[in-house]
């Protein structure tokens, strides 16, 4: 599959005697919004880990638009076009919601240390095209009303709305969200179902989801992968996934499997 | 833009207006509190907003001074360009040294700088054909074309201009991407990493600016004490230096300047406890760092918050 926009082959990632990915393969589709569902522990979060830059592959590849990215500095990744959330929040939290996104902004406007230091014209220009965009993605993720509230005094879902923000501020072709459903109430998931779904209708953004929170996933996924301790289970449509019985397994236990077959 | 306009003709004003009013000795000690407070602003961009504990300030004002006073003594070059070229030297050196932080961080990394002031001033005090070993040596008086610039009342035309335009690039350059970029660093380095900030280049980047405008007040303190002592050069002025940040406020140039004047003057007003002066710096530290580790800066935008609240209570 050539035309995929990000290829995981073959995706080993050991700590020590504890395998966190098994030889695990995967392509993303561009425009397609994908999920990878699993328990805790089943590796999840380890493959953004390693897309991003931050963990290295024992064995295996990642190949992002045509060019092998695993192994790569997180920042070199994040300028290729790939952003990301984090499971727990990595806002700066002594910042306004502003700032945070305009930070992702910058690597896109921001002029020579010179021009910083000098505060010429050049500079006011950019720093205000970048406040500008940062404003608009604000209200793009429904955080019009919290420009200037400190990141860390922001309830959670917002918090998480706002890591949305700051990744889309990078202008990314790809967007890895980990786990942006949890802790969140039902009524935030349908809001950042709608929000996802806009990203990908107006900017064409190809999303990875990774998540535990099904309501989310399966509402929104073209296509899921299933992970289980660190292995490949089951992968299709949310219809497909649902109906698996290795998924079930996972999931609810040997006896509900049975149950669904009977 | 008509408020910074205004500020910096009141700027101005002040900055020729003083001489008229204050005493020769005086002008030396605001001399000194510039000074101070340019060594310390490097401790303020690199330990203040880019978050990376730094014990070698104490060093990079040493060479800052010996620089300047070794290639004049062997080389005839003139004080001011001897400190400028010092300065981008010790820039560069400050750059190595971030590349520490690429293994080191934390309380390591304050260790680590913490061995390159040792190594300096040990340095200092061997090298004695070159440095005057232990004795030290006289820093050259500053000439700029055949004029003498030897005490407080003409140093001051000098010092107060320089630091004043560091002073304003380096607000200028935190309140910029630049600064944005060294702040994120300092709240979540993975996060300013995802968001494409090159992590290892701007702490180098911070570093730099640390040695560079440590160099350039080591070079204008060196003028104003005409002599360079290498024991003022080690481990104890380092803590010295990390203290006045801590008590003005690390987060801000602001700071830099209201630390410094307060460990300049106070000193003054406490003659006659010459012998406890370090334990009163101590407590100083110990407090600010427990009650107000954002420092007396911090405080006074405190009082403002209040006042403008009950302001805005009294309107409604």
């Amino acid at each position: 599959m050539t035309s995929a926009l990000l290829t995981i082959q073959n995706l080993t990632v050991r700590f020590g005697g504890l395998v966190a990915l098994d030889d695990v393969s995967l392509d993303i589709a561009p425009r397609s919004i994908q999920a990878v569902i699993g328990p805790n522990g089943a590796g999840k979060s380890t493959l953004i880990n390693v897309a991003t830059g931050i963990y290295g592959a024992t064995s295996g590849r990642v190949d992002y638009d045509g060019a092998r990215i695993d192994g790569r500095a997180p920042h070199a990744i994040s300028r290729l076009g790939i952003a990301r959330t984090f499971q727990n929040t990595e806002l700066f939290g002594e910042m306004s919601a502003l700032e945070n996104v305009m930070i992702g902004a910058d690597r896109h406007m921001c002029g020579s240390y010179l021009s910083s230091a000098m505060h010429g014209p050049a500079y006011w220009r950019t720093e205000q095209a970048i406040r500008a965009e940062a404003r608009r993605l604000l209200e793009l993720v429904g955080l019009g009303n919290d420009t200037d509230v400190e990141a860390a005094a922001l309830p959670f879902g917002k918090q998480r709305r706002l890591e949305i923000a700051r990744a889309l501020a990078t202008r990314p072709r790809l967007l890895l969200l980990d786990e942006p459903a949890a802790g969140l109430r039902s009524a935030e998931i349908d809001e950042l179902n709608s929000i996802l779904l806009d990203l990908r209708a107006n900017l064409g953004l190809t999303i990875l989801v990774i998540d535990h929170v099904m309501a989310l996933v399966m509402a929104i996924s073209d296509h899921i992968t299933v992970l289980n301790f660190g292995r490949k289970i089951a992968e299709g449509s949310p219809q497909e996934v649902r109906s698996s019985p290795e998924v079930i397994k996972a999931y609810l236990g040997e006896k509900a499997a049975h149950a669904s077959h009977s | 833009m008509t408020v910074r306009l205004l500020f910096g003709a009141v700027v101005l004003v002040i900055f020729f207006a003083a001489p008229h009013f204050l005493a020769e000795f005086q002008l030396f000690q605001v001399c000194l509190i510039a000074a101070t407070a340019l060594v310390v602003l490097g401790i303020v961009v690199v330990t203040g907003i880019a978050g990376q504990i730094s014990l070698a300030q104490a060093a990079f004002v040493g060479l800052g001074g010996y620089g300047p006073a070794i290639l004049a003594a062997r080389y005839g070059v003139p004080v001011w360009a001897g400190i400028m070229i010092t300065a981008v030297v010790v820039g560069a050196v400050g750059y190595a040294l971030g590349q520490l932080t690429l293994r080191v961080s934390g309380h390591y990394l304050a260790l680590a700088t913490m061995a390159f002031t040792a190594i300096v001033q040990l340095a200092f005090i061997h090298s004695d054909a070159v440095t005057g070993g232990a004795v030290g040596m006289q820093m050259p008086t500053l000439e700029i074309s055949g004029k003498t610039f030897a005490s407080g009342g003409t140093l001051y035309y000098v010092v107060l201009p320089v630091v004043g335009v560091l002073f304003l690039a380096v607000h200028n350059l935190i309140h910029s991407p630049v600064g944005r970029a060294f702040a994120a660093i300092r709240q979540s380095e993975t996060a300013a990493a995802a968001m494409g900030i090159d992590v290892l280049a701007h702490k180098s980047a911070a570093f730099a600016a640390s040695g560079f405008l440590g160099a350039i007040g080591g070079g204008l303190l060196g003028l104003l004490s005409t002599y360079l002592d290498p024991s003022q050069f080690g481990i104890t002025q380092a803590v010295y230096y990390l203290a006045v940040a801590v008590v003005g406020g690390m987060q801000s140039p602001l700071g830099a300047i209201v630390g410094s004047a307060v460990f300049v003057l106070v000193p003054e007003f406490l003659q006659a406890f010459q012998t406890y002066l370090g334990l009163v710096f101590a407590l100083l530290l110990l407090v600010f760092i427990v009650l107000r580790p954002n420092g007396l800066v911090s405080l006074a935008s405190d009082l403002l918050r209040i006042v403008g609240g009950k302001q805005q209570r009294g309107a409604a």
